[in-house]
């Protein structure tokens, strides 16, 4: 299980902020909104992850230093491990894979999170951490774990997130037949249903806990 | 053969990066290993950090008298798309160059005025406005630059596999040329495969469509993505030809154009696994080590001889045999365990990558966290001690430097007598074995692809 402890927060010098939402198009979590043509930060929300100190033009975002830590993280032993397995192989996933590089979470943290009542996106990046790194790994996982749980996955107006299909376990039969030199049947059979036992998984072993 | 430290290229300013702390290879603790010295049939360089810009100017002038550019008229708008990685490679003097001159042949030749420059980037939002700056490109572009974020707007692409996103501002004109520059950062994910339409499905992407790659398809299926969305109407309307900065480990070799972008990277690859594959198995055969980090990009892109530290972070594996395969997250999360300790002096900062969750890894200087891991990392007052602790905890004294240095690497005594020591085992290996293999295994008959270089 990773723990997060998230020691900064952002802040938003209204004096520079000009309202025009960037911020909250790159929030993983939602936590910084616009009201009144000024953005907020939802304190509870923040996992500083930078995205939106990195991305307003008006420089009006700082990170400071929480008084407190937020803690940030799941225990996947305290849900049913049967359904926690079920869920993951419905989403192709391995429980123990990593999915998120950054802050090294594991698909059976995402799946317990869904499990626990996350219904978005940003629920999950807030109970587990997943998001608050570059986000170019663990996005579409998440997405998956959500609709394998049935999860109509419903993403806030403006771009902070699209919905997006595409897998390579669902690439029709003349498309991978006409594209050989990617590999789309056999890379697809190597971790179908959640059971990595790769060449690369034996030689490298996996990421120590 | 074991030559005195080289100082490496100087570091470009960057909000990301840590405070500047004095270069590595001025310490007398290391030694310098020339690359053409170890494997004598690595290309000759026509440029080398500090050299003759007006050579690369001439090859990228050459390569473009290849190419049609009859779909680019006069009142077209043209975006010249480029990626943030090439601009670490020799200061990026020789890409941004390859771009300038890009930019003014396209000019001349066609008549067109409206050219702009969009550079895609890995994670920053200020990464390409410190580009634009530095290389004075809105001189150049009359203003016209803009970097393209994953996080920016997209736009939906539709593909053979279904809608993809890139990002809108790559594609808000009529045109777009592809600059692009082949060396093997990343290799255990691109495979050299289709590293030369790659940033379609990265550099140029949205983070979703960032996080199929990786995510939703393997680490070989993965490089399906930028063929797909290459090959969408949507793209393909638009495309007009691509420019390639060609490498090897001695530095820049020279420039590659065409309108045929398949083509284009099949002769990228010929190229590559030429030039890198014996460096970078040699890179993968050691057996235990320090890194050291010194460099001005994120800690998995900085360069020694060539290589980017993240192939050694990486598994000890070939990554280019393509029998290889696994889920990308597999081998996202793989870590080489002959990586004893990391010794962080230069880098960017935003982000580690969970390097330290991995190796003991000492910052040198004052603590500069990243926002997660805070308590893994450890620092010592000054560059010396640094090394002397890493040296105490790991049990070695093989210690490899990676500060963006092309043609040579610099690294401790012992470690460069352990390339040595492996050098010609590697060499006949890769010519009788694994070159072959991996030419053939990506159907490439170097008797069957012209080349132009």
């Amino acid at each position: 299980m990773s723990k997060l402890e998230i020691l900064l927060l952002s802040q938003v010098d209204e004096t520079l902020c000009n309202g025009d939402r960037i911020c909250e198009n790159v929030c993983p979590t939602g936590a910084i909104k616009v009201t009144e043509k000024k953005a907020r930060v939802d304190e509870n929300r923040c996992l500083a992850c930078m995205k939106c100190l990195d991305a307003c033009p008006e420089n009006a975002v700082t990170l400071v230093l929480r008084s407190e830590p937020l803690e940030v993280g799941i225990d996947p032993s305290t849900v049913d491990q049967e359904r926690l397995r079920e869920l993951c192989a419905k989403a192709n996933l391995d429980p123990e894979e990593s999915i998120c590089l950054c802050n090294g979470i594991l698909a059976k943290e995402v799946a317990a999170a869904v499990l626990e009542g996350a219904e978005t996106p940003e629920d999950v990046a807030l109970m587990t951490g997943v998001r608050a790194g570059c986000a170019m790994w663990c996005t579409t996982p998440v997405l998956r774990v959500l609709k394998a749980n049935a999860v109509e996955v419903v993403l806030p107006k403006g771009y902070r997130m699209y919905d997006i299909e595409p897998t390579v376990w669902d690439i029709p039969e003349e498309v991978a037949e006409k594209y050989p030199e990617y590999f789309l049947q056999e890379d697809a059979e190597l971790s179908r249903k959640g059971t990595l036992e790769t060449f690369a998984s034996v030689v490298v072993g996996r990421r120590k806990q | 053969m074991i030559n005195q430290a080289i100082r490496p290229p100087e570091l470009v300013p960057s909000v990301y990066a840590r405070e500047l702390l004095p270069r590595v290879a001025v310490s007398p603790r290391f030694v310098s290993l020339n690359v053409r010295e170890l494997f004598s049939d690595i290309p000759e360089r026509i440029y080398w950090q500090g050299g003759d810009l007006s050579l690369v100017r001439k090859a990228t002038e050459n390569a473009l008298a290849n190419v049609s550019m009859e779909k680019i008229q006069p009142d077209d708008t043209v975006n010249i798309l480029c990626c943030e990685h090439s601009f670490i490679i020799m200061e990026g003097e020789p890409y941004a160059e390859i771009i300038r001159t890009t930019r003014d042949v396209v000019k001349e030749r066609t008549g067109c005025e409206n050219i702009r420059l969009r550079i895609g980037v890995g994670v920053g939002f200020h990464e390409a406005e410190e580009l634009v700056e530095h290389y004075r490109f809105d001189e150049y572009f009359d203003g016209k630059t803009s970097g393209v974020v994953p996080l920016d707007k997209g736009i939906p692409i539709e593909t053979e596999i279904g809608t993809l996103y890139g990002v809108a501002k790559a594609y808000d004109a009529d045109k777009i040329i592809h600059v692009h520059y082949d060396d093997p950062r990343e290799v255990y994910l691109h495979r050299y495969i289709d590293r030369g339409l790659k940033p379609f499905g990265m550099g140029y992407a949205r983070f979703e469509t960032r996080s199929v790659f990786h995510a939703n398809f393997g680490n070989r299926s993965g490089n399906f993505i930028p063929r797909a969305i290459f090959n969408s109407p949507f793209v393909q309307e638009k495309y007009a030809f691509s420019c390639i900065q060609m490498s090897s480990p001695a530095g820049i070799t020279g420039v590659e154009a065409d309108n045929d972008a398949r083509l284009l990277n099949r002769r990228l690859i010929l190229s590559a696994l030429r030039s890198y594959g014996k460096v970078l198995r040699l890179i993968n055969a050691i057996d235990e080590c320090i890194v050291i980090l010194d460099g001005g990009k994120w800690p998995w892109y900085i360069h020694a001889g060539g290589i980017t530290s993240g192939n050694l972070f990486k598994a000890p594996m070939d990554f280019l045999d393509l029998r290889v395969g696994s889920s990308e997250n597999e081998i996202g999360s793989a870590f080489n365990p002959a990586i004893k300790a990391v010794v962080v002096n230069n880098a960017w900062k935003q982000a580690f990558w969970d390097i330290e969750l991995r190796a003991p890894t000492i910052m040198v200087g004052k603590h500069e966290p990243p926002f997660f891991g805070v308590k893994q990392i450890v620092t010592a007052e000054d560059l010396e001690a640094a090394i002397d602790f890493a040296v105490r905890i790991s049990e070695t004294d093989k210690i490899i430097v990676f500060d963006g240095s092309f043609g040579h690497i610099n690294l401790s005594p012992s470690m460069a007598e352990f390339m040595l020591k492996k050098a010609p085992e590697i060499a006949r290996e890769v010519d009788e074995e694994l070159l072959p293999m991996w030419l053939k295994q990506r159907g490439i008959d170097p008797e069957t692809i012209p080349e132009t270089m």
